[in-house]
C-alpha cells in the first residue's frame, strides 16, 4: 500500500497539505505516517488536516470520513477513490 | 426600574444543535451577565444584567457575546447522534418536580451556589447506586484505587486540560508562609458580599487544583512507565469539581459531585472491549432500576476555542457516549453517566507504554452518583414505597 502511494504523484500533494496543517517540517511528514505518530497530529491537528484538505481539493469531508483518514496511505486513497489521482 | 435586560440579534442565526451550546457558554462572557436566554430559533439572545450597565459596556458586553456566537458557529458541522440504547419510554410514575419536596424535607440544603449537602435518603440512595457500580466494578475485577482530591497543576498542564477546559477549574491555594501576612489575615478577615477581603497577594501562587476528574490520577500514577502486564483495570470514587458559572443549578449541575469510575488502560481492542461490556452490564443494572434513560453519543464541554474542533473529532471517532436520564418533570435528559474512548492521548502525553513500545489507550465509565440519585428520584418521588423493588428491597 505504501510503495503505491509513494509513486502516486498525489503523495506529494498531500504531504504538503499536511506539513501546513500540521505545522511542520516537509520531510517529517513521511509516505507511512498515521494520527498519533507526530505531537502534532492530535486531534486538534487531524481537524486541521481535515480542513486543509477540503480547501485544497475542494472536497467535503463527512463525519464518518474523518474518523477513516487517519494516515497518510488513507488520505491518498480516499482521495484516489473521489476522482483526484 | 433600572434596566437590566439586553438583548442581541446574533450575526448569524444559531442553529438548533447549538442552541443550548452557546446559552451555556455565555455564563463566561461577562460577570455582568446575571442569565442568558438563546430562542430555540437561534435569532435571538436574552441576557439579564446583575447591574445597570452603560452604554458602553452593553456595546463591550454584546461584542463578547456575538464574537462566543461566531466561534461556536462558523464553519460548525452538526454531530451525528448515534444512539445505542433507547428506554425512554419505560414507565416511571412521578411526573412532579422533586426539588420542593426534597427542600422540605431537609434532604437538599443549598450551602453555596453548586454547592449542596444531602439528607439521609438520597444518602442512602447514593449509596445504593455505588453498590451497583461498585459491582460492575468487581465484575472486571477491577483493583480499588484511592486518589486525593487535590490535583498538581503541572498535572493538569501535561494534558492541555488548561486550554480545553479553562472556564471549569477550581484552582487551591494557601496563605503564603509569612509570619506578617498570616497574622493580618487572622485578625482582620471577614467574609463580605463579595467574598473574604483578603488582597490576593496574600495567598501563595498557584500549584495546586480541585480534580476534575477521578481517572486522571491514575494516569498520571502510570506516567513514564511500560504498563504493567500490558494492561489495567482500576475503580475509584472521588469528589470532582467543575465550575459552571451561572450554569450551577440544583443537583443537575453541581460544582462539587462525586464519580465513580471504572478505567481501563490497554491496547486498543481491549479498552473498546470493556466498555462495551460496561455498557451492556450496566444496561442490566439499569433495568432492574427501572430507570428511564438512553445512551447516545455526546462531546465533552470544551471551551470556546477548541470546541468546534473537538466536538466534531469526538463525534466522529464515536469517543463518548452518556447516559441520559429522562427528568419527567421538565421534559429533558440528564447525563447521569458516560462510556468514554480517549485513544492513545493519554498514553502519548504521559509516555505509558504497551509492552511492544507503544502509547496505551485509556477509557473509563463514569457514573455522577448525586446525579444518579436525583434522576432516580425524579421518575419515582420520594417514597421507597413506590420504588422498584430491587431499590426498595436494598435499602431495607
Amino acid at each position: 500500500m505504501i510503495d503505491s502511494i509513494q509513486n502516486n504523484p498525489l503523495t506529494s500533494q498531500v504531504q504538503a497539505v499536511l506539513s501546513t496543517a500540521l505545522q511542520v517540517p516537509a520531510e517529517l511528514v513521511t509516505p507511512g505516517l498515521a494520527f498519533g505518530d507526530l505531537p502534532q497530529w492530535d486531534s486538534m491537528g487531524h481537524m486541521e488536516v481535515m480542513m486543509a484538505l477540503e480547501n485544497r481539493f475542494g472536497i467535503e469531508i463527512s463525519a464518518d470520513t474523518i474518523a477513516a483518514l487517519t494516515s497518510m496511505p488513507a488520505i491518498c486513497a480516499y482521495l484516489q477513490e473521489n476522482g483526484h489521482a | 426600574m433600572p434596566d437590566l435586560m439586553l438583548q442581541v440579534t446574533p450575526t448569524q442565526t444559531i442553529p438548533g444543535f447549538l442552541v443550548g451550546e452557546v446559552q451555556s457558554k455565555l455564563a463566561y462572557v461577562d460577570e455582568a451577565i446575571a442569565s442568558a436566554r438563546v430562542d430555540p430559533q437561534g435569532e435571538r439572545i436574552d441576557l439579564t444584567l446583575n447591574q445597570p450597565a452603560s452604554p458602553e459596556q452593553r456595546s463591550e458586553i454584546i461584542d463578547k457575546v456575538q464574537h462566543v456566537v461566531a466561534s461556536l458557529v462558523e464553519g460548525a458541522i452538526q454531530p451525528k447522534i448515534q444512539v445505542l440504547e433507547d428506554h425512554m419510554e419505560r414507565p416511571v410514575p412521578y411526573r412532579s418536580d422533586p426539588n420542593p419536596e426534597l427542600l422540605a424535607r431537609g434532604e437538599i440544603f443549598q450551602e453555596a451556589q453548586g454547592i449542596i449537602a444531602l439528607g439521609p435518603l438520597l444518602s442512602r440512595l447514593m449509596e445504593y447506586f455505588e453498590s451497583r457500580f461498585l459491582e460492575l466494578a468487581d465484575s472486571f475485577g477491577a483493583s480499588p484505587y484511592r486518589f486525593p482530591t487535590l490535583i498538581p497543576a503541572r498535572y493538569l498542564d501535561r494534558v492541555n486540560y488548561f486550554h480545553s477546559f479553562p472556564h471549569s477549574l477550581t484552582f487551591a491555594t494557601h496563605l503564603r508562609s509569612d509570619l506578617d501576612v498570616i497574622d493580618h489575615f487572622a485578625e482582620h478577615a471577614a467574609c463580605g458580599e463579595h467574598g473574604l477581603n483578603i488582597p490576593s497577594q496574600s495567598f501563595s501562587p498557584i500549584q495546586t487544583l480541585l480534580s476534575p476528574a477521578v481517572c486522571y490520577h491514575l494516569y498520571f500514577a502510570l506516567a513514564d512507565q511500560p504498563l504493567p502486564d500490558g494492561q489495567v483495570i482500576v475503580t475509584a470514587v472521588g469528589n470532582c469539581f467543575r465550575y459552571e458559572s451561572n450554569n450551577l443549578s440544583s443537583l443537575e449541575r453541581l460544582w462539587n459531585f462525586t464519580m465513580r469510575e471504572v478505567i481501563f488502560v490497554g491496547s486498543k481492542d481491549f479498552v473498546l472491549d470493556q466498555r462495551e461490556t460496561a455498557r451492556q452490564r450496566m444496561q442490566q443494572v439499569f433495568e432492574e432500576v427501572g430507570l428511564a434513560y438512553r445512551v447516545e453519543s455526546a462531546t465533552d464541554p470544551f471551551f470556546i476555542g477548541e470546541f468546534r474542533k473537538q466536538s466534531v473529532f469526538q463525534s466522529a471517532f464515536q469517543l463518548k457516549f452518556e447516559i441520559r436520564a429522562r427528568l419527567p418533570f421538565k421534559d429533558a435528559t440528564l447525563a447521569v453517566g458516560s462510556y468514554n474512548y480517549h485513544q492513545n492521548f493519554f498514553g502519548r502525553h504521559l509516555n505509558i507504554t504497551l509492552p511492544d513500545g507503544s502509547a496505551a489507550h485509556t477509557g473509563c465509565v463514569a457514573f455522577g452518583l448525586e446525579r444518579m440519585a436525583y434522576a432516580f428520584v425524579a421518575q419515582y418521588g420520594l417514597d421507597p414505597e413506590k420504588w422498584p423493588s430491587a431499590v426498595f428491597e436494598a435499602m431495607q
